[in-house]
């Protein structure tokens, strides 16, 4: 399948920090999961595919076309989707005003072609009833949705949604899950996550992150089965695994390499990620 | 009904070449006019467009007030929402700006000088541009960045605005002191030299340092300039208006060559 996005050797330094490693990569169609603890780079390799800000090194192409030119660049952006970590609002507008202000900067100048997409993806995220509303009165949810729709204006090939399910609800977080899985349909999606059930229930394929390179490539069930053999039960915490925890049921869930006779369990995509991590997780620093 | 769309803006309404605000009256009529929607019917070949336009805008919502006045002083509606969109052209900004303006004013009439009307006014369209676009204050500076529309139109098209805005402000303020006669307009040049200068440095120094720098030079110049003689501050004089113009006409030029550099994020700090 010919890639979405085929990114080779990018790299980025702020300051004496590496945020980004020599990261090659190529997506294809489907929604494909970014983990990786904070400080990874996941952001950074995000904005730098939205080309809103330019590697110190490598170069890639979205849909065939290189943003190393400012032709090229104007290419990306108008087949691109893009929801920021944090997706700021003007608080007076509307979530219709706010998408049709989007829309604007998508180039879609002819008011009736215009309101007719706003009105499009606001039904896609099913906000048809509120799309009148003012956006400070609208739940995190409906706003998170206001800014899935405006990133869904012009029906972009290539989607980067960065961390759309944080601080939702586990109802909104499944509802939202329903929306990305709907826009992964006949396009490219890069998810980058916190959540490996987001990835569990949503990607074809993950990437992990950490240190800015990527650490694992493939598919979520290669990632599990990373951890095969690697996961045990025990009931006091085994000080020689890299990662555990006390369960629900109060005996303690280990990662790492097991002692002999350990009582081994069904890796899940976690532990696969924990392992690939080191069993560091959220701990892993950025050089 | 007490009136009837135009013949001749039905026909432009169907053909979609009817503009804001007279498009809107039709819209807002064309729903509860039968008769208007017959003659809309006879008279056009693309009545399906017509209707479509209808359908388009049946739910979009009234603009603000900001927006309207806009449009109805000649601005096309994607640039008017463009606009409303500046963080700086908000009631609480202006209120702020014109307290200022007020309070200097007071002081020239109260220490019968213009030297700190004159030193002030150019310092606010260097604020106000400056957080026209950018991270700071712009809550989707992260959705526009990434979008089709240069970075550099997006700024140029706020800075317009605000400029405007700004320095209509300080012309009525200069109007309030007609004693001063054309010194009172001495704030214009460093005003746009002072603008220019900090946008040109935006890129490179970031939208929070670049003002407050060229802003910080500025008081530093006038009060170099103070210690130095009893007589008006050299930037007042006819030179120092002159060398305004000059920096103005230079920072404008390195702005320009510059341009590429508002289509990302100004700089690294910002990431």
């Amino acid at each position: 399948m010919t890639p979405t996005v085929s990114a080779s050797g990018l790299s980025l330094h702020y300051g004496g920090t590496r945020a980004l490693d020599d990261v090659s990569l190529r997506l294809t169609q489907g929604v494909t999961g970014l983990l990786g603890p904070n400080g990874a780079g996941k952001t950074t390799l995000l904005r730098v595919l939205a080309t809103a800000v330019s590697a110190d090194r490598g170069a890639f192409t979205v849909l065939g076309h290189d943003p190393g030119s400012a032709a090229g660049r104007q290419e990306v952006r108008r087949r691109l989707g893009y929801l920021p970590q944090t997706p700021g609002f003007h608080p007076d507008f509307t979530a219709f005003e706010f998408v049709d202000y989007v829309a604007i900067l998508k180039e879609l100048t002819d008011r009736t072609a215009r309101h007719r997409e706003v009105r499009r993806v606001l039904d896609e995220v099913d906000l048809a009833d509120v799309r009148g509303k003012r956006i400070k009165k609208l739940s995190g949810g409906m706003r998170q949705r206001v800014a899935l729709a405006a990133s869904l204006v012009g029906d972009p090939g290539f989607l980067v949604l960065d961390e759309p399910t944080v601080g939702l609800d586990p109802e909104q977080r499944m509802r939202f899950r329903e929306l990305i899985a709907r826009a992964g349909e006949g396009r490219t999606v890069l998810l980058s996550t916190h959540q490996t059930e987001d990835v569990a229930m949503l990607c074809h394929r993950v990437l992990v992150m950490a240190a800015g390179t990527v650490r694992f490539d493939g598919t979520p069930a290669e990632l599990t089965a990373r951890a095969a053999g690697h996961v045990w039960n025990s009931a006091e915490r085994d000080p020689g695994a890299k990662a555990g925890w006390r369960t629900g049921v109060g005996s303690f869930r280990n990662v790492g390499d097991p002692p002999p006779g350990a009582d081994l369990v069904e890796p899940s995509l976690e532990d696969g990620y924990l392992l690939t991590l080191d069993g560091k997780g959220a701990e892993v620093a950025t050089a | 009904m007490t009136w009837h769309v135009d013949a001749e803006d039905l026909r432009a309404y169907a053909q979609g070449e009817l503009a804001p605000p007279l498009l809107w009256s039709a819209d807002t009529h064309l729903t509860g006019c039968a008769e208007c929607r017959g003659v809309l019917a006879s008279v056009s070949e693309g009545v399906d467009a017509g209707w479509d336009r209808i359908d388009a805008e049946l739910d979009a919502p009234r603009p603000g007030l900001w927006e309207r006045l806009l449009v109805r002083a000649g601005v096309a509606d994607h640039t008017a929402r463009l606009l409303a969109a500046t963080p700086v052209l908000r009631r609480s900004w202006l209120a702020a700006m014109v307290f200022l303006l007020v309070a200097t004013v007071g002081v020239v009439y109260t220490a019968d000088s213009p030297t700190a009307f004159l030193a002030l006014a150019p310092l606010l369209p260097l604020a106000g541009v400056a957080l026209a676009y950018g991270p700071v204050l712009d809550p989707t500076y992260e959705m526009a960045v990434v979008s089709p529309v240069h970075g550099f139109r997006l700024l140029m098209i706020r800075t317009v605005a605000v400029l405007v805005t700004g320095l209509g402000l300080n012309l009525l303020a200069t109007l309030a002191l007609p004693a001063y006669g054309l010194r009172a307009l001495a704030w214009l040049l460093p005003a746009l030299a002072l603008t220019a200068t900090g946008l040109a440095l935006t890129p490179r120094l970031g939208q929070v340092l670049a003002p407050s720098l060229v802003g910080g030079v500025w008081i530093g110049l006038l009060a170099i300039a103070r210690e130095s003689g009893d007589g008006p501050l050299v930037q007042f004089t006819a030179a120092g208006q002159g060398a305004a113009a000059a920096v103005a006409a230079l920072a404008a030029g390195l702005l320009f060559l510059a341009r590429d550099r508002f289509d990302v994020f100004f700089s690294r700090s910002a990431v």
